[in-house]
């Protein structure tokens, strides 16, 4: 008996044996979205690779939390004439290549740091987002669900892009730096319509920029694999 | 005059017309109006215009934008590329995700006109060009061919880089049908067609769209033919009506060969009527006398002839071996299957001190080893019953009430034993209101049909049995005591002088029973012999075969007729009482019984032996109890024991 249990034993341990090595990776290799430098899981293709996946979901989940938005809560004839209402998209303020001349002629290097700036820029604003859209009566859960999810992979988007750039840069590590609070100027208690103004000009001005990233990102791919026929 | 004024006129309407005939007069122009822009690549884009009435003079129109980001107005950069009333942006001056403010103005001599600004977005207007070379090839896989149709996107379109995603859907149709099916492919460059008509022609468009924007126009058609071929759900087809053919016929043969069963199985084939005796032939003949006769059984109705004792049940015999139990006589008509019960019966003839009461000394036991056995469950039963006593006590008396009316004759049917005498005789004043009379006369009738309960083993009244068999048979044995014209009845009536009948009827008419400190005797008939006469045996009811429960508090006392004499006295053998009777007995009810207990041999377990009581004149009525049962404790009250 004795003999039959140790043998047990041993058939366990040699099952296990894989599972005892992968348990002695540090563990922030899969916390983070990219994972670090020392991490030997994952190749900068393919974190390449899921950072566009992760662009192309935020943008489609913006896109589709703005339509929800604008069936609801605005009126017909606003929704062709947002700058009318008096917003302007915050990012505007910010040196982002807008033409696809300026595009294909920036440096990979721009590419990248324009996307994290944008990623940047857009943490507080969702946040504030999402307080403002609480507030509303007759806001429906998807809504609400979908902002919120944006805003969470955001933040791994950030991670992510901040990765890559130690990476493919080679550049020191970034500090995420959240303090330019320039951009976004708060209002206490805003009124209604103009509450319901602001938030759609959010929320077209992420979906803008979100298909922004995901753009330059997709550029920044095929540079990677071909760089001549890119465009 | 009249001249002058025709010229005038005529001048007039002449301007008039001339004016007309010039064309409209000069007025600023029309406003023109922006139909649409629409960019194929997202990276250039062109805006056409409306353009409004020119009021008449040459007119020139201008676009000028604004973007988003500055104030500054430029104008439209290329007006000829995309025709008339166009206005081309290219590379150079197209921005992305950038707001674009546009104006139409319209100029003429005499004005501007200004059209409604649009505010676009090259994002959102994105309409790629059709896809290109479109191809439907036939592919074979194992015989069943498949159309493949493949596309490219339109070459100006840069999905390689990522700039536009396209999605991409197509339509199929037959040469000679109408509608179009439509199928979605997504974003790949390629779609199966599968289970293609045998020989069709199909016409195969496609068109892609951005994922924010406009789908493009139909591709050019493109044409393929599918070559002849079996068709896989035709194949299947035939098999599956083969395959049924032949189960079909299968089942159909089967049928064939099992027709008669089947005929007697669907319309099984009606019983004639049978009766014994009943020729259908006399019916035939149509003699009536014939067939009643046919029809008569010999034997019945009983004629006056018969003996009693072929139609009476005898008593039970219990051998007792040892003197405490009292010895019953065998009848000599004693029927088959009934020795087992039969000293059971008698055992709880013998009034309870039998085995059942563990109180009992064992020997006696030892003798009636397997009658014991079953009295031993009866008298659980009976124990069991007796704990719900009260309430099945109601159920009790109505059933008893309405099987009074009921069938009749079963219990005689049973086992053709006598043990419906005792019924007639044992006291059924049981719907008395005081629980004391209720608890003694359940506990008498639980002892009666515990005395008779091999009738019970027989036949087996399965409806009643909740109320214990005791209760049941009981009950059943109502409609002899309440239903003067029973055959029991009758025969008590007509072939005996015994006031027996007059018993039997006296009851019902007579109010309840007597209360509770009278005791009562209660007799059996043992038979009816050739003068007439019924012998009764008195019957010594136990205070309950369960141990310990005090019942018969009224410390009723059943007898045992052993004989009438010569006279129509009664001769009651006294049985022993036990001793679970007799302490809760009133002391009233323990003088009367120990009256006649006087000539009992008491031993020291106090065991019952037997008692001769001289009988009463059972004309005497006023010892008769109202429900017919021989009073023996006011017989022992006159007699000496």
């Amino acid at each position: 008996m004795h003999l039959v249990s140790v043998m047990q034993r041993g058939v366990w341990a040699v099952l296990l044996w894989p599972n005892l090595l992968t348990s002695s990776i540090p563990l922030d290799c899969r916390e983070e979205q990219g994972g670090l430098s020392r991490c030997p899981s994952i190749s900068q293709e393919k974190l390449l690779d899921r950072v566009i996946q992760h662009a192309e979901l935020i943008y489609r989940v913006s896109e589709e939390s703005c339509s929800l938005y604008e069936e609801m809560f605005i009126p017909l004839p606003l929704q062709m004439q947002r700058n009318q209402a008096g917003f302007s998209c915050i990012t505007k303020t910010l040196p982002i290549p807008s033409s696809r001349n300026e595009i294909q002629q920036i440096s990979d290097k721009w590419l990248l740091h324009s996307v994290l700036m944008l990623v940047q820029s857009w943490i507080e604003p969702l946040v504030y987002l999402q307080t403002s859209l609480d507030r509303y009566d007759a806001v429906p859960d998807m809504l609400l669900n979908k902002t919120k999810w944006v805003s969470e992979k955001l933040i791994s988007l950030e991670q992510g892009v901040v990765v890559l750039i130690r990476k493919m840069l080679d550049e020191g590590t970034l500090t995420i730096d959240h303090s330019d609070q320039g951009l976004f100027q708060y209002d206490v208690q805003p009124e209604m319509l103009e509450s319901v103004m602001r938030d759609y000009t959010i929320l077209s001005c992420f979906k803008k920029d979100a298909h922004k990233m995901e753009a330059f990102l997709k550029l920044l791919k095929c540079r990677q694999t071909d760089k001549y026929n890119c465009s | 005059m009249m001249r002058k004024i025709i010229e005038v006129i005529l001048l007039s309407s002449l301007l008039f017309f001339a004016v007309h005939a010039r064309g409209k007069p000069h007025s600023p122009p029309g406003k023109p109006a922006l139909t649409s822009c629409r960019s194929p690549e997202k990276e250039t884009f062109t805006c056409w215009w409306e353009p409004g009435s020119d009021g008449g003079l040459h007119t020139t129109y201008a676009l000028y934008y604004r973007k988003e980001t500055s104030e500054k107005v430029y104008e439209c950069p290329d007006y000829r590329t995309a025709g008339d009333n166009s206005c081309f942006f290219n590379k150079n001056h197209t921005a992305i995700w950038v707001l674009y403010n546009i104006t139409v103005v319209a100029t003429n001599a005499k004005g501007q006109a200004f059209s409604d600004p649009w505010e676009i977005d090259v994002v959102n207007i994105v309409k790629p060009h059709p896809p290109e070379k479109v191809t439907v090839t036939v592919l074979e896989d194992k015989r069943w061919p498949f159309l493949r149709v493949s596309w490219e996107p339109p070459h100006k379109a840069d999905t390689r880089s990522g700039w536009i995603t396209l999605i991409y859907e197509l339509r199929v149709r037959l040469e000679e049908e109408n509608d179009w099916e439509m199928h979605v492919a997504g974003q790949q460059k390629m779609f199966n067609i599968f289970s293609p008509q045998s020989g069709g022609k199909y016409l195969v468009e496609v068109r892609c769209k951005p994922d924010h924007g406009f789908w493009s126009e139909w591709s050019s058609t493109s044409y393929s033919k599918v070559p002849e071929y079996f068709h896989r759900e035709t194949s299947a087809w035939i098999l599956i009506t083969v395959f049924s053919t032949f189960t079909f016929l299968i089942l159909t043969w089967l049928l064939h060969m099992n027709r008669h069963n089947l005929k007697h199985c669907i319309l099984p084939p009606v019983p004639g009527p049978k009766i014994k005796g009943f020729d259908k032939q006399l019916l035939k003949n149509g003699k009536s006398n014939e067939i009643v006769s046919a029809l008569l059984v010999p034997d019945f109705p009983p004629t006056a002839s018969s003996n009693y004792e072929d139609l009476l049940v005898e008593c039970l015999e219990v051998y007792v071996p040892k003197e405490r139990q009292v010895v019953l006589e065998e009848s000599k008509d004693l029927h088959d299957g009934g020795i087992k019960s039969e000293n059971s019966t008698s055992d709880s003839d013998s009034g309870r001190g039998s085995c059942d009461s563990r109180t009992l000394l064992m020997d006696k036991c030892d003798e009636a080893k397997e009658e014991e056995e079953e009295e031993r469950q009866t008298d659980l039963e009976s124990g069991r019953m007796q704990s719900q006593v009260q309430r099945r006590l109601k159920d009790w008396e109505e059933e008893a009430l309405t099987y009074a009316h009921g069938d009749s004759i079963s219990p005689d049917m049973s086992s053709g034993r006598v043990k419906t005498w005792p019924s007639v005789f044992s006291p059924l004043p049981q719907y008395s209101s005081s629980p004391l009379d209720q608890q003694s006369s359940l506990e008498m009738s639980k002892q009666h049909s515990l005395s008779t309960s091999s009738y019970l083993t027989g036949p087996g009244h399965g409806a009643r049995e909740a109320l214990g068999q005791n209760y049941f048979f009981l009950s059943s044995k109502q409609p002899h005591l309440l239903n003067p014209h029973t055959p029991v009845a009758r025969e008590l009536q007509v072939h005996s002088d015994v006031d027996i009948s007059r018993v039997g009827l006296k009851q019902a008419p007579a109010g309840l029973r007597s209360p509770a400190p009278r005791t009562t005797e209660y007799v059996e008939v043992q038979r009816v012999n050739h003068e007439d006469m019924v012998l009764l045996q008195p019957v010594v009811s136990g205070c309950g075969r369960t141990e310990g429960r005090s019942q018969m508090p009224q410390g009723e006392v059943y007898s045992k007729v052993k004989s009438v004499d010569s006279e129509n006295i009664l001769l009651l053998q006294r049985e022993g009482m036990e001793e679970d009777w007799c302490p809760s007995v009133d002391q009233e009810t323990n003088e009367e019984t120990g009256n006649c207990y006087a000539s009992y041999t008491v031993s020291a377990t106090q065991k019952p032996s037997a008692c001769i009581y001289t009988a009463m004149p059972i004309q005497d009525e006023t010892a008769l109890t109202v429900n017919g049962y021989v009073d023996t404790a006011t017989m022992c009250t006159l007699n000496t024991c």
